[in-house]
């Protein structure tokens, strides 16, 4: 089934799964794990492929109906330690509910309490009545045990199945994580983290709970000089407290209004105080907003009814607005007003897509953070996230290459760079990586990448390694030069 | 080496390393209770059955009047109504337990719905375990309020541990105060695993008892700490017959020597160590790491995110805060910075730069598309110039030349 993930994009690879599989052994269960793709497949080889892509759509749906089945038919298929764990606690949970123990502790009192009656009615037969007790009681305590065996095999179980479920999976052994003396770096990047999320109660806590311990332990004594602490320290009251705190609040003011009342004028409010270093950006986030406003006032604005005079109203804020961009997005502001002499039949119109963008207004609000957050010199998203999600996406990666070290007793070479490639997700790229394809080394200051004249790139290293101060020839055309041609390149 | 340069790909069984502890938490302290049930029942045994031969025997030889049998039976059936009374709040507590571990089940096999690394659920997904992260660290550090306050916000106290944490806290807070009464009364409670223990912690505690006795250099008081010693510290003999002559030795010298090691056992430091005696012992019992979660995933993913460029002396071109299409690296920016310096940078074995680079004269590389449309939104640049986002500087579009970047 791997291969069917990708089928969507090369239609031809659907051809090569199904007879892949019907060349192997597993004919027969093909046949049951995919009814209707032999017909599917008859058809594109009939329609070619133009067809399957204009009904890209069909294809789609088609196979998460036959996938869906697929995932949850029990063929013989062995639980995944997941399931085996989800299985033993909910037998464990059932035993504890339907537990006999206390019943029978309770048996035991009601033994001991009719016993104590019968031998004061009558005293006489008290011996008697005492030894019959003594062998019940003592059964009573025997199904006690008994019940509280058969919660211990449960949970012995439950043991097992989480010991499977977390096999060769120690958490790695940090002894020295270079994290913990910088405490303080941590603490004012999750204070960060906190107001960006918008959690202004929590971090007030947070920060007021570090400075109460700050007072309580003023220095640990970890070596550490007291005079870099104390700056650093000062640091994170200073950063997050005040002026940080203060952005943060106005940003979730302006963000919910947004959001929740589909309120612009404070983001347009923000845009303006803010145009000219937005300018110096590059940002059009004052223009998309008030596009956004001019298209909320013609669909009727607050009161989303009224389309008849809601054009007027947009035309009003056009006239009203607009000659600002008009030097810049001239074209974009004709479209606009251009736009109203379709109305009310707009949705006929080429112009359709301008007014019905179901997600412009999370667009904005995306648009809005990041460039908020970037004119502080901060990233969109919260960095604490980003790095904590792929620390999570490297860890198995750097498990298993810590256990290859540790048995093979090697240390990696250059203690700067990680030993192993890890692949993130492509959004987790951030930077373009200058990789020289002759020493294979990342450029780093020390070794920036060069540019030779022919317009190919080398890292510094290299460069002086091929020429030896000569003219040589490139690796990878045929043109010469004198390695004091090249000229460093920032990427 | 030909390893992906990205990928999507989710692998729900690798990708709980982090979420070990948050399952194996709970179930520690079911077995620890389930241990307590056992313990309670054995105790009652040991008293009733003895005591129901005792009273059938005297019955029979007639020693006992009938009120005396009553008495002794009265006394029985009081006792199992405390050991129901007891199984009855042990076993809410096992319920309370248990149902929270299924909520953890139920949050982790979430994780193996979700089909790839890309997908939203992913995104939701993790936050929520930043969050668990974030709470774990707080409690850690000791920021409790803080951790309680940020676990109901996001409503997630069933998938993080402030109960064992808080005390864990109290006991840690009480040491530091020089008190050692909690700790040696967890202890009490946790004597049958505290055996498999490496750290003796109980004697260390007995052991500071006994310095503070010695310190008071009042007379009385010594003659004390030697029936203390005789007491808590001689039955160690074996594992830690050093430490306990360095005690006796301890007797004749004052809290302002300057003799090592007698120096040392006198340090009101020793509190600290045996606070971070009592944090180590007790996160080994219950399975815990002893870093936060935290640092680990921050140290892995700080790493797998760094590249050379973060730290560099120069203004990166493909990600900068003075220009709008380039969201900001999170390494570059300020809350991590510092943070990562130390760390080692990710590992690459390809280029990775914008489709169809060009360079400038001034050196700096950009997507010649990408470069383009950034200048036709800035103000001031006229048509047919570029303008660099990161210097400023205005080229005509002639001067933009192709860069091949291998």
């Amino acid at each position: 089934m791997e291969g069917l993930n990708h089928v969507e994009d090369h239609p031809e690879q659907l051809v090569c799964v199904w007879f892949q599989l019907v060349s192997s052994r597993h004919h027969s269960s093909c046949r049951q794990i995919f009814p209707g793709l032999r017909q599917y497949i008859v058809y594109w080889i009939q329609f070619g492929r133009r067809v399957i892509k204009s009904s890209y759509l069909t294809f789609s749906t088609w196979r998460d109906s036959v996938t869906a089945p697929v995932i949850s038919e029990p063929v013989n298929r062995t639980p995944s330690a997941m399931e085996v764990v989800q299985k033993e606690h909910s037998r464990l949970l059932k035993r504890t509910e339907g537990s006999q123990g206390i019943r029978n502790v309770q048996s035991a009192i009601d033994l001991l309490q009719s016993a104590r009656d019968a031998i004061a009615a009558d005293p006489s037969g008290a011996s008697a009545t005492l030894a019959t007790l003594q062998t019940s009681v003592k059964s009573s305590f025997d199904s006690i045990n008994d019940s509280l065996k058969e919660t211990h095999s449960g949970l012995n179980k439950y043991t097992k199945s989480l010991d499977k479920l977390f096999k060769d999976r120690p958490l790695p052994s940090t002894d020295d994580d270079g994290l913990s003396a910088q405490e303080h770096l941590i603490n004012r990047a999750i204070a960060m983290h906190l107001l960006r999320e918008g959690q202004f109660g929590v971090a007030a806590t947070f920060l007021s709970e570090i400075a109460e311990q700050k007072t309580i332990n003023p220095v640990s004594p970890n070596g550490r000089g007291p005079a870099s602490t104390s700056t650093s320290l000062l640091d994170i009251d200073e950063v997050p407290s005040t002026e940080i705190r203060k952005q943060f609040a106005s940003m979730y003011y302006i963000l919910q209004q947004l959001q929740e009342n589909k309120n612009l004028l404070p983001a347009i409010e923000w845009s303006r105080e803010n145009r000219e270093s937005l300018e110096a950006r590059g940002s059009n986030l004052e223009f998309e907003l008030c596009r956004l406003q001019y298209v909320w006032l013609y669909h009727g604005g607050a009161n989303s009814q009224g389309t008849t005079s809601g054009w007027q109203a947009a035309l009003e804020y056009a006239r009203r607005e607009f000659h600002v961009f008009v030097p810049r997005y001239l074209r974009e502001v004709q479209q606009l007003v251009g736009a109203m002499a379709y109305s009310p039949n707009l949705g006929g119109s080429p112009y359709a897509a301008l007014f019905n963008n179901t997600s412009a207004w999370d667009d904005v609000a995306h648009f809005f953070t990041r460039e908020f957050c970037s004119l502080l010199g901060l990233s969109a998203d919260s960095p604490l996230y980003i790095a904590a999600t792929a620390g999570a996406i490297a860890l198995p990666t750097l498990l298993k290459l810590q256990t290859i070290m540790k048995s093979k007793r090697t240390e990696w070479t250059s203690e700067n760079e990680l030993p192993v490639e890890i692949p993130l997700p492509p959004q987790y790229l951030f930077h373009s990586i200058f990789v020289c394809p002759v020493s294979k080394e990342q450029a780093t200051d020390e070794n920036p990448p060069m540019m030779m004249p022919c317009g190919h790139v080398i890292a510094n290293e290299s460069l002086k390694r091929l020429g030896k101060g000569n003219r040589f020839k490139c690796p990878y055309c045929p043109s010469e030069s004198h390695p004091k041609d090249a000229r460093k390149v920032f990427l | 080496m030909a390893a992906e340069l990205t990928s999507t790909k989710l692998n729900p069984e690798s990708h709980i390393i982090l979420d070990q502890p948050l399952l194996r938490l709970p179930h520690e302290l079911a077995r620890r209770n389930f241990k307590t049930v056992q313990r309670a029942v054995e105790r009652e045994k040991e008293y009733v059955i003895p005591a129901l031969k005792e009273t059938a025997a005297a019955s029979l030889s007639n020693t006992q009047t009938p009120d005396q049998t009553l008495a002794a039976l009265d006394a029985m059936i009081s006792r199992m109504q405390g050991l129901k009374r007891k199984m009855e709040s042990l076993q809410e507590e096992e319920k309370k337990i248990h149902n929270q571990s299924r909520k953890r089940i139920q949050h982790l096999e979430a994780l193996h719905k979700i089909p790839s690394l890309a997908d939203v659920k992913y995104d939701q997904w993790s936050r929520v375990r930043l969050d668990r992260l974030l709470v774990d660290h707080m409690l850690r550090s000791g920021y409790s309020e803080s951790a309680k306050q940020l676990a109901q916000d996001r409503g997630i106290e069933d998938l993080v541990d402030l109960g064992v944490f808080t005390q864990c806290q109290r006991v840690v807070e009480s040491l530091r105060r020089g008190e050692t009464k909690e700790a040696l009364q967890w202890c009490g409670e946790n004597k049958a695993a505290l055996k498999k223990s490496q750290h003796n912690l109980e004697f260390e505690l007995r052991l500071q008892q006994y310095i503070e006795m010695v310190r008071t250099q009042d007379k009385s008081k010594k003659i004390e700490a030697i029936i203390h010693a005789k007491k808590y510290l001689i039955p160690n003999h074996q594992s830690q017959n050093s430490e306990i002559m360095r005690a006796a030795g301890l007797l004749v010298f004052t809290q302002d020597t300057r003799a090592e090691p007698y120096k040392s056992l006198f340090a009101l430091d020793r509190w600290r160590t045996l606070s971070n005696l009592f944090i180590q012992t007790h996160h080994e019992l219950l399975s815990l790491p002893s870093q936060p979660l935290l640092h680990i995933a921050l140290s892995a993913g700080l790493s797998a995110l760094k590249t050379p460029l973060c730290h560099s002396a120069y203004t990166s071109s493909s990600s900068n805060s003075q220009s709008t299409s380039t969201s900001v690296c999170p390494i570059c920016s300020t809350e991590l910075n510092e943070l990562a310096r130390k760390m080692p940078y990710a590992h690459h074995s390809k280029s990775y730069v914008e489709s169809d680079p060009i360079v400038l004269p001034n050196g700096r590389v950009y997507g010649k598309q990408r470069l383009i449309d950034i200048s036709r939104k800035m103000g001031s640049v006229d048509s047919g110039d570029v303008k660099d986002p990161t210097t400023g500087e205005v080229y005509h579009e002639d001067e933009m030349k192709k860069v091949y970047i291998m």
